[in-house]
C-alpha cells in the first residue's frame, strides 16, 4: 500500500474550508541561527595556533594535555563531532565527482588542517581532533607495538583512504562515518549497536596508544604525508644528546629514531641487494594490487542502492525499496542501464586504486629498506609524530632547563 | 629554495587551488547544503525515527495548515481501528500523543504539532496521505540536524527520499493542492 499512498500525496481530498475568525497559523520552521560551520572554522584556527605555541614555544607536555583537554570538549562536546574533518575528504571527493555542492565551510575544515600540517606537523591530531584528543587522554599504559608489524598496520589506513575514496566517488556511501568509533561517546548514546565498537577502541587503547590515529583514520594518512614537509620539525632538546634512550622509550607512537652509526661495507652491501630486489618486484606488486582492487570492485557496487535495488528486483523481493521504486516513473530498462554504468565505473576505479596501493605498499617497503641519513642523536619524525610532548617530558636535559628556569 | 620548500608551496598551492573555483560556482549552486526529506517521494517507512544518530531524531512532523482540510475526522490524528471518536489512547494514531487538537467553529478542528513530544516516526503522516489532504509531512530540523557527513537516514531510506538542499532553501514544502471549484 506504501506506493499508493505516495501517488495520491497532497490531493485536495478536503478542501480547505472558509473560516469567519480564523486565520491560518504561520508554519514555524526555524531557519538555521547562524553558520555553525564558519564557527567552527575560526575555532579551529585558533586551537591550531595554541596548539603549535604549547608544542614549539613552551615545549610542555602539560600544556599539550590541556590543549586535548580543550579540543574534546570544544569539537568532541560542544559542536557534537559531526561532521568532522576526518570524515570530510568523502564529501570532498563526492563533490568533486557530482561537480557540485562543496561548502565552503566544509573544505575550509578539511584543508585548514593540512595547510598547517605543511608548516607545523600534526598539531591538529595532537588535540584539535575530538578523536586524537579522546584517545590522547584515555591512555593508560603504553605497550609498544614492534616496528615491522607497525609497518604492516600503518598500510591499513592508506587501503581505507583508497577504498573509502571510490565510495565516496560512485555515490556508494561514506563508509568512515560508520567506522568512527567514538562518536557514541560524544553523543553520549550508548544504546546503539556502534557502542561495542567504541568501547573495542577504548579498551585497546588504554594499552595501545592512539589505535584509530593510526591504524585506521584515512585523513591521518594525508595528514602524515604533509607533514613530511613540515616548515617546524619537532626537537626533542635543543642541548646535546646524551643518548639516553628515555625519549623513545617515552614514545608509545614510534615517532623517535634512534640515531644510526656509519653502517659497514657488508650491512651496505646487503642493504643495497634487498632494494634492487624489492624494485624487480614493483611490476608483480602492480599487478596483485590490480588483481585485488578488480575482484573487489563487485563487492564495493553492490553496496549502492541502485544495485541492491535491482539485485531484489531480480529476486522478485518485495521490499519498502522495491515499493517506492515501482510507485516512481523511473523503468526498469533505465535503472538496469544505471546499475551497468555504475558497476563500470567501480570496476575501473577500484582496479586503478589497487595498482596505487600495490605502488604505495612498495614504496613503504623501499623507505624501511633505504639507509637513513646518518644522525647521532634521537630524533622525531614529523609525520608520526602526534605532538603529544612526551619526550618533552621523558628528556632529563628538557627537564633540568624546565627546573632551571624555575 | 631548497627541494623541500618547493613542494610545500606546491602542495600548499594544490590546497587553496579549489577555493578559486568554489567563489565562482557560490551563485550556481547555493551557498550550501543540507539534508532534507523530498515529501513526494517519502513513504513513511518509520527510519527517520530510528536511524538518525541523535539519541531524539532530528526529524519532525510539520503541518502546512495551508493544505489541511481541517476535518472533524482527521486519519492523521485517530488510528484506522479505531473504537471511538474519542481521545482514550487505543484510538489516537500518534504513539506519544504529539498532535494538539483544538476546536475553531463548526465542524472545524486545527491540528497542531507539538514538537517536544514529536519522535518524527511518520504514523501521521502516512494517515493524512491515505485519507487527507497529505497536509502533514516529515522534514529535517535545521535547528536540531548535526549535517553528518553522511546521514544515516538517508542511507537507511528506501525511497531515496533524503536530498541537499542550498542553506537558503533549507526546506522542502508540499505544493499546496489545487482546490477543486
Amino acid at each position: 500500500m506504501t506506493h499508493l499512498s505516495v501517488l495520491l500525496a497532497a490531493q485536495a481530498r478536503f478542501p480547505a474550508p472558509e473560516f469567519e475568525s480564523y486565520t491560518l497559523p504561520e508554519m514555524s520552521l526555524e531557519e538555521l541561527a547562524s553558520d555553525s560551520v564558519l564557527w567552527r572554522v575560526l575555532v579551529l584556527c585558533v586551537f591550531l595556533v595554541v596548539g603549535s605555541l604549547c608544542f614549539y614555544k613552551w615545549r610542555s607536555r602539560k600544556a599539550m594535555l590541556a590543549y586535548s583537554l580543550a579540543g574534546l570538549a570544544v569539537f568532541g562536546f560542544i559542536f557534537a563531532s559531526c561532521p568532522c574533518p576526518v570524515g570530510m575528504f568523502q564529501n570532498i571527493a563526492e563533490g568533486v565527482a557530482a561537480g557540485s555542492y562543496i561548502q565552503p565551510g566544509v573544505l575550509l575544515l578539511f584543508a585548514i588542517p593540512l595547510a598547517v600540517s605543511l608548516f607545523a606537523g600534526r598539531v591538529f591530531c595532537g588535540g584539535a581532533c575530538p578523536l586524537g584528543a579522546i584517545q590522547e587522554l584515555l591512555h593508560w599504559k603504553s605497550v609498544f607495538v614492534p616496528r615491522p608489524l607497525d609497518r604492516i598496520l600503518r598500510l591499513i589506513p592508506v587501503l581505507l583512504l583508497l577504498v573509502f575514496t571510490v565510495c565516496a566517488i560512485f555515490g556508494i556511501g561514506f563508509p568512515l562515518c560508520y567506522l568512527e568509533p567514538y562518536l557514541p561517546v560524544f553523543l553520549l548514546d550508548f544504546a546503539t549497536p556502534f557502542a561495542i565498537l567504541s568501547a573495542v577502541f577504548l579498551l585497546v587503547g588504554l594499552f595501545i596508544s592512539r589505535p584509530f590515529c593510526r591504524y585506521v583514520c584515512p585523513y591521518g594518512v594525508l595528514l602524515r604525508f604533509f607533514s613530511m614537509f613540515s616548515l617546524l620539525k619537532p626537537q626533542i632538546t635543543s642541548h646535546e644528546c646524551v643518548n639516553c634512550r628515555l625519549c623513545e622509550q617515552g614514545c608509545p607512537n614510534g615517532a623517535v629514531l634512534p640515531p644510526e652509526n656509519a653502517e659497514t661495507a657488508v650491512q651496505h652491501r646487503t642493504g643495497s641487494r634487498r632494494i634492487s630486489l624489492l624494485v624487480a618486484c614493483i611490476p608483480f606488486a602492480l599487478f596483485a594490487g590490480g588483481l585485488f582492487g578488480y575482484f573487489s570492485a563487485p563487492v564495493l557496487s553492490s553496496f549502492h542502492r541502485d544495485v541492491r535495488l535491482q539485485n531484489e528486483l531480480d529476486a522478485g523481493i518485495r521490499s519498502e525499496a522495491v515499493e517506492a521504486f515501482e510507485s516512481t516513473k523511473t523503468t526498469h530498462e533505465e535503472l538496469r542501464a544505471r546499475v551497468v554504468k555504475l558497476q563500470n565505473g567501480v570496476l575501473l576505479a577500484s582496479t586503478a586504486a589497487g595498482v596505487l596501493f600495490g605502488a604505495l605498499v612498495m614504496a613503504e617497503l623501499i623507505a624501511e629498506a633505504r639507509r637513513r641519513r646518518e644522525e647521532e642523536v634521537y630524533s622525531i619524525d614529523a609525520s608520526l609524530c602526534f605532538c603529544c610532548g612526551r619526550c618533552y617530558a621523558a628528556c632529563p636535559l628538557e627537564r633540568k632547563e624546565k627546573h632551571h628556569e624555575k | 629554495m631548497t627541494r623541500r620548500d618547493l613542494i610545500r608551496t606546491g602542495l600548499l598551492a594544490v590546497i587553496l587551488a579549489p577555493f578559486a573555483a568554489l567563489f565562482r560556482k557560490r551563485e550556481e549552486t547555493g551557498t550550501g547544503y543540507f539534508w532534507q526529506i523530498d515529501p513526494d517521494k517519502c513513504v513513511q517507512c518509520g527510519k527517520c525515527e530510528t536511524e538518525c544518530i541523535l539519541p531524539l531524531s532530528a526529524v519532525k512532523c510539520v503541518h502546512q495548515y495551508a493544505s489541511c482540510g481541517y476535518c472533524l475526522f482527521c486519519s492523521g490524528y485517530y488510528q484506522d481501528k479505531r473504537i471511538e471518536f474519542n481521545t482514550a489512547g487505543e484510538n489516537m494514531r500518534c504513539p506519544t500523543d504529539a498532535i494538539i487538537r483544538t476546536y475553531v467553529e463548526d465542524p472545524y478542528f486545527e491540528y497542531k504539532i507539538d514538537e517536544e513530544k514529536c519522535i518524527g516516526c511518520g504514523k501521521c503522516v502516512k494517515g493524512c496521505l491515505a485519507f487527507g489532504n497529505g497536509s502533514l509531512f516529515l522534514q529535517v530540523r535545521r535547528d536540531l540536524c548535526k549535517n553528518c557527513n553522511e546521514c544515516r537516514i538517508a542511507k537507511a531510506c528506501p525511497a531515496d527520499a533524503f536530498v541537499r538542499v542550498p542553506a537558503d532553501r533549507p526546506y522542502i514544502y508540499r505544493k499546496p493542492p489545487e482546490v477543486k471549484s
